[in-house]
């Protein structure tokens, strides 16, 4: 009974943190511009992060290694500083993006100005990481975003098309705007295969210090809980699809994309998108801070753990200050945080395979695995999602940049 | 046993399993008599700085000098002070006794002692790492 406990929580944490900035913004432009059509890109990144989400989990309970430390050891530094940097500053901007949401949610709600926001959503994130224990962050957070199934109750009372909404499962082509298409799959793609997951759920398997025996957990964890988390994306995929394209209106800001729950859910549906926003935004900043000091610390070997007190991990616990304070700054600098999410976003899936290619190597190799190496299907999925996702964004992300929108 | 692949960039133990840092260098010896043997292995930021650039290195080991928080060089530990040559290699000494632990101090007590709450609290622990 307990176990199953764990597993249900387990799952709750990994797809209650699933909607946040990211996820949410691409969503709701997705359906505003092309209706379903779109549904088969979350599909997809759900596959390929669940996938990704149990090779993490496993490397970390075979090798008692997190992916930074583990690609470190594995390729020397001169060849972990590309990947490093690369998500470090990619870490930066989307954490930036995340502690916008929240204070967008605020703004949602009280209509003061953003700004006014910024520093104590930074503030509040930062005390939570000082003070709260891994458990306590994962599984907080975790049970508030249950608030965001409120997307999936407003499909049920929109009543849509059930076979229009399954016939955008299939990839097709649309008729009109090839690039913004693109941009937006791609963009969804980096919504739902975020680099930082990785290092993150390996951190939280040793962390919470799994081993072989918990194999089977993170095989349901991984894939149960990104399913149930990619439902809630394309939950709101389809809310804005049946709400915001029928009346012309194109997400171009948070307020118009926050109207999408108001027709199922009347006047809570603009206090439940907010709620959602912030706290999914809220559960990523600490996942994203967190995962910014955990890469940082297993990189240069230095102890770690989100459960003890800052004294005992004085280096760690300053890098993730530090990154809260620099992320705050990015977005007090008065840049469009819409905007900001939506290219960092497009730019994460241009260092995918940077990130995740050596991670394949890695799992692969009997030295960390042992016997429980990829399986030839886990190889190939990954490499054609990442693949693919990064030869598009080549050619839609200029694309996009030039044409200005 | 091959340096680069097994030695270099491996994550390093104390004795008591905590962790003290990478293998940033290895310093070799060279000797008529025989092949190269490995004088130290190294572990602290100038050590890394130095396979950068050998200017980063000087000025990092300058910075650790000015601040006061060591003299500037990283640990060199002679090979026959290590335990276990694993995945992670194990020494046999305490990290708290040697300057890989400078910077940790120097953090905790200039930074991170300063601001309020960093010691006790109701869910985090006070002892024990990775």
């Amino acid at each position: 009974m307990k176990n199953v406990l764990k597993l249900l929580l387990g799952v709750v944490t990994s797809f209650a943190g699933f909607i946040e900035v990211g996820s949410l913004s691409t969503s709701a432009q997705a359906g505003s511009a092309f209706g379903f059509q779109l549904l088969w890109a979350i599909a997809l990144a759900a596959m390929g992060v669940a996938v990704l989400a149990e090779m993490a989990g496993r490397l970390a309970a075979l090798s008692r290694h997190t992916v930074a430390a583990a690609i470190r050891e594995h390729f020397g530094v001169h060849f972990y500083s590309v990947p490093f940097v690369a998500e470090a500053l990619l870490d930066v901007l989307v954490l930036a993006s995340e502690i916008g949401g929240i204070a967008i949610a605020v703004r949602l709600l009280t209509g003061t100005a953003l700004l006014w926001w910024v520093l104590p959503a930074a503030l509040l994130v930062w005390v939570l990481l000082w003070r709260g224990t891994f458990g306590m962050i994962e599984n907080g957070v975790s049970l508030l975003g249950l608030v965001s199934l409120c997307f999936v109750v407003a499909v049920f009372r929109l009543h849509p098309h059930w076979s229009d909404v399954a016939h955008g499962l299939l990839p097709t082509l649309p008729t009109h705007h090839h690039a913004r298409y693109g941009f937006i799959a791609v963009s969804i793609l980096g919504a739902t295969i975020s680099p930082y997951l990785l290092n993150f759920y390996a951190s939280g398997a040793v962390e919470e210090k799994w081993s072989e025996k918990d194999l089977v957990t993170n095989r349901l964890v991984s894939g149960l809980g990104m399913g149930f988390g990619s439902t809630i994306s394309m939950a709101v995929l389809v809310t804005s699809a049946l709400v915001l394209r029928p009346r012309g209106i194109a997400v171009e800001s948070y307020e118009q994309a926050a109207l999408m729950l108001t027709p199922a859910l009347g006047r809570w549906g603009l206090v439940l998108f907010a709620a959602s926003l912030g706290v999914g935004c809220f559960g990523a900043a600490l996942e994203i801070a967190l995962n910014f000091a955990y890469t940082v610390a297993q990189a240069a070997g230095w102890n770690w753990s989100e459960d003890l007190v800052p004294r005992q991990d004085a280096r760690f616990s300053l890098v993730y200050t530090v990154v809260v304070g620099v992320a705050a700054l990015v977005i007090l600098s008065g840049i469009d945080p819409l905007r900001l999410t939506l290219l960092s976003m497009a730019l994460t899936v241009i260092v995918l395979p940077i990130v995740v290619f050596p991670f394949l190597v890695l799992l692969n190799d009997e030295a960390y695995v042992g016997p429980h190496t990829n399986t030839r299907v886990g190889n190939a999925v990954i490499v054609l999602i990442v693949g693919a996702g990064f030869l598009m964004a080549l050619v839609v992300v200029p694309l996009q940049i030039l044409g200005g929108q | 046993m091959d340096l680069v692949r097994q030695v270099l960039d491996e994550q390093v133990l104390d004795r008591r399993e905590e962790y003290m840092g990478k293998v940033d260098g290895i310093v070799l010896e060279m000797r008529d008599d025989g092949p190269p043997r490995v004088a130290f292995l190294e572990i602290g930021a100038p050590a890394l700085a130095r396979r950068f650039s050998p200017l980063l290195g000087d000025w990092i080991a300058a910075l650790a000098r000015h601040l006061g928080v060591s003299d500037g060089e990283p640990l060199r530990v002679p090979p026959a002070r290590v335990l276990e040559w694993d995945v992670d290699i194990k020494l046999d000494l305490d990290a708290r006794d040697t300057s890989a632990m400078a910077w940790e101090h120097w953090v905790e007590d200039r930074i991170v002692r300063r601001i309020p709450g960093s010691g006790a609290s109701s869910g985090k622990s006070t002892k024990g790492g990775k």
